[in-house]
């Protein structure tokens, strides 16, 4: 495990960041997170946080020696300062870099959460009207990443076996938004303010620490949605 | 050595220059797939930024043959522009700073545009007035020094760029249409057709609205006439405003030397008219008028730095950050 590793995830409207490694004592989490309609502050925030966390322990950016960077989904803008940042703090520094699932780095607590072969779906705001997904029993992907409305997630649960009788945990901001659509279809969501439905930088450097490093050019966001105006055009080219 | 990233629209760009303001390389990656939508998606341009911005560093870098070690300044470009896009730029440009604990120079892109004249090797030298017309702005500039600029009149509609690109539409000519119009007016009688050139226009400011309407008309009550006649005509429009504008605002101000920036600078027919006003006329190299990020490096040598920790908050901006 590297001495320094500075991770964050800036793909939901919370610009979270942790610090850990065997030169940290603890690992220590700072987050910006805005009320609900607050704007997201991941280009104002992001590196203040970081450098607020290495000079604690009285480092600068230049001693990082592993950068975990949350690859998404989740907004576009936020994602893309996100790995930007991460790039370009590797390119700086000379840092390792390593890309995690948003959605995995969601799930991971929610497992240790759930009851003995429960399945976990992540379930992030994807805006106008969607969510991204992903659900697993145990390490075991049952419901493949993907963009979709809540109407259609709640069908493909069902379809999967999830009831009242036998739910499934649903954690993320998605969760919390569509409650009202998702909970009829046997997903069981935690309290609106449960530390579940928040991805953790901590948790994102754990699932970090250990993975493989990747050239930086490899780190790229999973946008999981192509943009409108392609979608428009495919839509037009073929009808 | 001054290291600089410009990504306000749909070009990736890296450049490296040193404080004389000579270039040691000046990479400019155009992305090339906005095309087929008929004009620069936001959404994609910032995708394609993220992808390219990396490799447009690295070149910059090995291209001038220098290391991330010898440079002492890092600029970005902080808008106006598509904000997605320029905050790959100005996200890349903290993180690398922040990294080498180097200081940054956010700079106004406009103000880019007027410091592509102060590259070296022979730097046009303030007082002069500044034309700046592509796709995406269209002012008058007052350039007293090299720190800074007035604005003497902007558009009050269109960019020069996007009227070019507009009326190439309607001509039934692909985008970008700037060039395609250039070409095919180069065959065209350009006093087929009297457009206008918005002389009801107070001031020194531009419209580029009423010869859009009368192409339109002209379209719609000569349908047989030559395609090339129009298109020349609606050239020459077009130059005659821009021309005749900065003609009126050297008058004004008693200045004799003119310089220009932006795509629109590089069209053939707006270069001769204006080197027939009889002014000093300084024009960049084409790479140097189209966006590139060593007129942002160039700028970068006038703006007070942010020292390290000073800019980690800093943010992009979508529009004037100046009285425009
Ligand atoms: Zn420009």
């Amino acid at each position: 495990m590297s001495n320094v590793v500075l991770a964050f995830d800036t793909a939901t409207s919370s610009t979270a960041v942790a610090l850990s490694g065997t030169a940290i004592a603890h690992t220590a989490e700072l987050r910006d997170d805005p009320i609900a309609g607050q704007r997201p502050r991941h280009a104002q925030a992001l590196l203040g946080l970081a450098r607020n966390l290495l000079e604690d322990e009285g480092l600068t950016f230049a001693d990082v020696d592993r950068i975990v960077v949350g690859t998404g989904p989740g907004g576009f803008t936020g994602l893309r300062i996100g790995l930007a940042t991460a790039r370009a703090l590797a390119l700086g520094s000379g840092a390792e870099i390593v890309g995690v699932s948003t959605l995995r780095t969601l799930e991971r607590p929610a497992r240790e959460a759930a009851g003995d072969g429960q399945a976990v779906v992540a379930i992030l705001d994807a805006r106008r009207g969607e969510v991204f997904a992903e659900a697993r029993r145990g390490i075991d992907l049952v419901l493949e990443p993907a963009a979709l409305t809540p109407a259609r997630l709640a069908e493909l649960t069902i379809a999967a076996g999830a009831s009242a009788a036998d739910p499934w945990l649903g954690v993320g901001d998605g969760a919390v938004r569509f409650r009202s659509i998702l909970e009829p279809a046997g997903i069981a969501i935690p309290a609106d303010d449960s530390p579940l439905h928040r991805v953790s930088a901590t948790v994102l450097s754990e699932l970090g620490a250990r993975a493989t490093a990747v050239p930086r050019a490899e780190v790229l966001p999973d946008y999981l949605r192509l943009p409108d105006a392609e979608i428009t055009r495919r839509a037009r080219s073929d009808p | 050595m001054i290291l600089a990233i410009e990504t306000s629209c749909d070009d990736t760009c890296a450049a490296v220059i040193d404080r004389s303001g000579l270039i040691l390389s000046n990479v400019i990656s155009s992305q090339g797939i906005h095309d087929r939508y008929g004009g620069v998606v936001p959404e994609i341009a910032a995708r394609h930024h993220l992808e390219l911005v990396d490799v447009a560093i690295e070149d910059a870098l090995e291209q001038a043959d220098v290391g991330l070690g010898d440079i002492r300044l890092v600029a970005a470009t902080q808008g106006p522009g598509l904000v997605g896009a320029l905050l790959i730029g100005l996200s890349e440009a903290k993180a690398i700073a922040a990294a080498r604990n180097l200081p940054l120079a956010p700079v106004d892109h406009l103000q880019g545009h007027v410091a592509a004249n102060f590259l070296g090797p022979e730097p046009f030298e303030p007082p002069f007035l500044c034309l700046i017309a592509s796709g995406g702005h269209t002012l008058l500039a007052h350039v007293e020094d090299r720190f800074g600029f007035t604005v003497l009149g902007s558009t009050l509609d269109d960019a020069a760029g996007e009227a070019f690109d507009k009326g190439a539409r309607m001509l039934g000519l692909g985008y970008p249409g700037g060039p395609a119009l250039q070409r095919l007016a180069a065959d065209g009688d350009p006093t087929a057709f009297k457009f206008p050139t918005a002389e009801g226009v107070d001031g020194l400011d531009f419209s580029f609205a009423g010869v859009k309407t009368s192409l339109l008309y002209a379209l719609r009550d000569n349908p047989d006439a030559p395609r090339q006649d129009l298109a020349a005509s609606y050239q020459a429009a077009i130059v005659e405003q821009l021309a005749r504008r900065t003609e009126k605002a050297l008058e004004q101000t008693g200045i004799d030397r003119l310089a220009v920036g932006g795509g629109v600078a590089a069209n053939g027919p707006l270069r001769e008219r204006l080197a027939r006003i009889g002014v000093t006329l300084h024009v960049p190299p084409r790479e140097l008028c189209t966006d590139n990020a060593a007129m942002i490096a160039s700028a970068a040598r006038y703006v007070t730095p942010l020292l390290p920790g000073a800019y980690l908050d800093l943010d992009a901006y979508a529009t004037g950050q100046r009285a425009l």
